[in-house]
């Protein structure tokens, strides 16, 4: 019997010294010889920048390889602009079809992504009702084939790229050939919307 | 003409006129006594290195391998060296104590259990250069191949390194427990021998209630043969695996089919010598030089003489086979003719002449019976081994394949004071062991006393009968011995006596039961036996005492007048009746 004691003894102290962790914080480490990094890590705090942040800005104006500016600006004549001059420059032959239009793939791409960023405002199916809208958090998403707004290609790109009055920029969430995929499915949408 | 038959050629293995009580009292006599002032400063000489190594052994690890000599080439120099060096130490023991017995080696018998102990401390010694020259030794762990949060990621068991894991821990364990259980009728004995109730505590706990009965000792032999079975495929697999380290490996000078066996032949050849520098120190200063005779000492170095001899083989091998080969590349390395004339060469040629050369002297009987030579050649071949290890692992790292990547080692302070503090833990335990410890299996010795003692070899070599000569008249004739002092007691005033029998009541021997009267505090043995001549035998009596009794008590014996009255006699008396 005494035996058990002493063993109930033992198991008690470890259950002890294991409920020592404290969920609140992060538990004991044993020997974290390489748990710290010794580089920078992407997002991580540091007083190396005044800002305390290692993710600093790039200069102004340098151009990063494999990436090409937007030049039309973020005011209303560049939203004009694009409206009216800015197509798709599709420079994937992967997703070209024949007749230099897009494929099925190409806009799949477009629907899954349309479906994360935009669905939640603009709905499924483009219609303005999106969930949000549903549960009056946000009202005033027009439909895509509001007469009174007439999108094209350019101008959704351009709105994806900079906002436009209550939307902010998607650019930061999407990189160019995904804006360009979400502007085809955009299109499809608008066009099922009006045919309807 | 006794039944035995021993052949008159036979040396006898214990000298002098002993008895089996003689070696009990002689075996036990270093336990008994107390350390001399030698003793002390050898120990604190050896605690000194130690502590000194401890030193150096946290300095490496709180720092870094870096303050180490090695280098990017030399990845293994001293620690390596050592370990295998003491691993090699180690083998002699159980050599000693397993493959002799299978030999049936009656001379084993009194150089057994220092041998055994010197295999458990130079284990235990070599086991600390594994993981200290680990770069992150908290980790050790993670040899073992324990089931864990890591997916249950375990080791790889294609390495030698991993076997040495398991080598070195059973051989260590089984090792220990071989040992262990040689001692149970020593610490028995020591048990049985002890006055003061300290070393009886402890003696009792180590001897694990050993009785001697007859099944105990049937069953202790066939334990003892059976380990000795076990112990002997594990010190030749031991150090097999330990070569392994290097025979499996893809470096010239290293990569060689030779060195298991002529690893475990390097191994007992400097375990031997190991024994031998010990054994030949320890039989002046215990005074055993009659169980540790010189004739144990040439059988030891017959041992040298031809393990030293496959050594030696094993060298010319490995330099033929390096002529052989044509291989380049083992022209560069261990025993040829790189090695010889490198930088190296010191450290080769001291191989070859503490080795090869100066072990060759023991041909000549006159110096293998002689104990200063194989003193000093015992301690030269330890020397010699380590060059031994040393060149293997150092010449054949410094010059490998590629000459871009050719380097040097110079060892730093630290190497050598982990080394020498490794020393010096290796005879703190020794010292300690050998105060302690029953460093003759005088179990065992007694059991070959009658066939190889000299005393009782004579005796049959006269034709003489060996009949009650192992009486021993301290041992057996005790009643003589208490009749003689008991009759020097004092002489009792009979009318006190009555008086004080007459309270107390009297004892009767025929319907009477006698107590131990012992059992009361302040009275011993001569008291009780006082006590008994007055005719006080029972705690019943005894309780009856008052500050009268006490002073008539007092009178009669004139011994310790007050003592009986302020032990409260009667008190205890009254408690131990309850």
């Amino acid at each position: 019997m005494r035996v058990f004691v002493k063993i109930g003894i033992v198991l008690g102290m470890a259950a002890m010294a294991v409920s020592c962790q404290n969920k609140s914080t992060p538990n004991y480490q044993y020997m974290p010889n390489m748990y710290e990094p010794v580089g920078y890590e992407t997002y991580q705090e540091t007083d190396a920048f005044r800002n305390g942040k290692e993710g600093q800005l790039p200069v102004e104006g340098t151009v990063a390889r494999g990436h090409i500016p937007y030049d039309y600006p973020n005011t209303l004549e560049g939203y004009s602009e694009a409206k009216v001059n800015l197509r798709n420059p599709l420079p994937f032959d992967a997703y070209r079809n024949a007749d230099s239009t897009v494929t099925e793939d190409y806009l799949r791409k477009g629907e899954d992504l349309f479906n994360i960023y935009c669905a939640v405002c603009h709905g499924e199916k483009g219609n303005g009702k999106g969930i949000l809208v549903d549960r009056e958090k946000i009202l005033g998403v027009p439909s895509y084939d509001d007469a009174g707004r007439a999108i094209t290609e350019g101008s959704v790109y351009h709105v994806i790229r900079y906002g436009l009055n209550s939307m902010g920029s998607y650019a930061n969430q999407l990189n160019e050939e995904e804006r360009w995929q979400v502007t085809e499915y955009v299109m499809t949408l608008k066009a099922d919307l009006e045919s309807k | 003409m006794a039944s035995h038959y021993e052949a008159p050629i036979r040396e006898p293995l214990v000298t002098g006129e002993k008895s089996y009580h003689d070696v009990t009292v002689d075996v036990a006599a270093p336990v008994e006594g107390r350390a001399n002032k030698q003793w002390w400063i050898v120990f604190s000489i050896a605690l000194v290195a130690f502590l000194w190594g401890i030193g150096c052994i946290i300095y490496t690890i709180s720092t870094g391998i870096g303050v180490w000599g090695l280098n990017k080439t030399v990845g293994w120099a001293w620690d390596i060296t050592n370990f295998v060096w003491w691993v090699g130490i180690g083998h002699a023991g159980t050599l000693i104590s397993a493959v002799l017995l299978l030999f049936r080696q009656k001379w084993r018998m009194a150089v057994n259990r220092s041998a055994e102990a010197m295999t458990i401390f130079s284990v235990v010694q070599a086991g600390l250069f594994p993981i200290i020259h680990m770069g992150r030794p908290w980790l050790a762990y993670w040899v073992l191949p324990i089931p864990n949060q890591f997916g249950s990621l375990w080791v790889n068991f294609n390495s030698p390194l991993l076997w040495d894991v398991f080598a070195i821990s059973t051989y260590l364990s089984v090792s220990l427990v071989f040992w262990w259980t040689g001692l149970l009728p020593d610490f028995a004995m020591l048990r049985d021998r002890a006055v003061k109730p300290f070393q009886k505590k402890i003696y009792s706990l180590l001897s694990f209630g050993w009785t001697g009965r007859a099944k105990d000792w049937q069953r202790f032999e066939e334990v003892s043969l059976v380990l000795a079975g076990l112990a002997t495929p594990l010190v030749l697999s031991v150090h097999t695996i330990v070569s392994f380290d290097f025979a499996t490996s893809v470096i010239p000078g290293w990569h060689s089919t030779i060195y298991p066996p002529y690893f475990v032949a390097g191994a007992i050849f400097s375990g031997f010598a190991m024994v031998l520098t010990l054994l030949i120190i320890m039989r002046k200063v215990s005074n055993l030089e009659d169980y540790i005779t010189r004739a144990h000492i040439e059988y030891m170095n017959k041992v040298i003489l031809l393990t030293g001899g496959i050594v030696s083989v094993a060298y010319i091998t490995e330099f033929f086979i390096a002529w052989y080969s044509g291989s380049n590349y083992e022209d560069y390395t261990y025993l040829s003719i790189g090695a010889a004339t490198g930088p190296y060469w010191w450290a080769f040629w001291a191989l070859i002449i503490c080795n090869f050369v100066v072990p060759q002297t023991l041909w000549i009987k006159k110096l293998r019976r002689n104990f200063m030579w194989s003193f000093i050649v015992s301690i030269i071949i330890n020397i010699g081994m380590w060059f031994e290890r040393f060149d293997i692992i150092v010449i054949n790292l410094s010059k490998g394949h590629l000459p871009s990547s050719w380097s040097m080692f110079s060892p730093t302070f630290v190497d050598i004071g982990i080394f020498l503090g490794t020393i010096g833990f290796f005879f703190v335990l020794f010292l300690l062991y050998a105060r302690t410890f029953p460093v003759i299996a005088q179990a065992e010795v007694k059991t070959i006393l009658k066939s190889s003692g000299e005393r009782y070899k004579r005796l049959r070599d006269s034709g003489n009968s060996l009949v009650g000569t192992a009486a021993d008249h301290r041992t057996s004739d005790i009643a003589e011995v208490t009749k003689e002092t008991s009759s020097e007691k004092l002489v009792i005033d009979a009318e006190k006596q009555e008086h004080l029998i007459a309270s107390l009541g009297r004892f009767n021997p025929e319907e009477d039961k006698a107590d131990d009267l012992k059992k009361i505090d302040g009275i011993g043995p001569v008291m009780e036996n006082t006590l008994n001549q007055i005719g006080i035998y029972t705690y019943e009596q005894v309780s009856r005492m008052s500050e009268k009794e006490y002073n008539l008590l007092d009178a009669i014996t004139g011994k310790f007048p007050g003592r009986a009255q302020r032990d409260d006699w009667a008190g205890q008396a009254k408690n131990l009746i309850k």
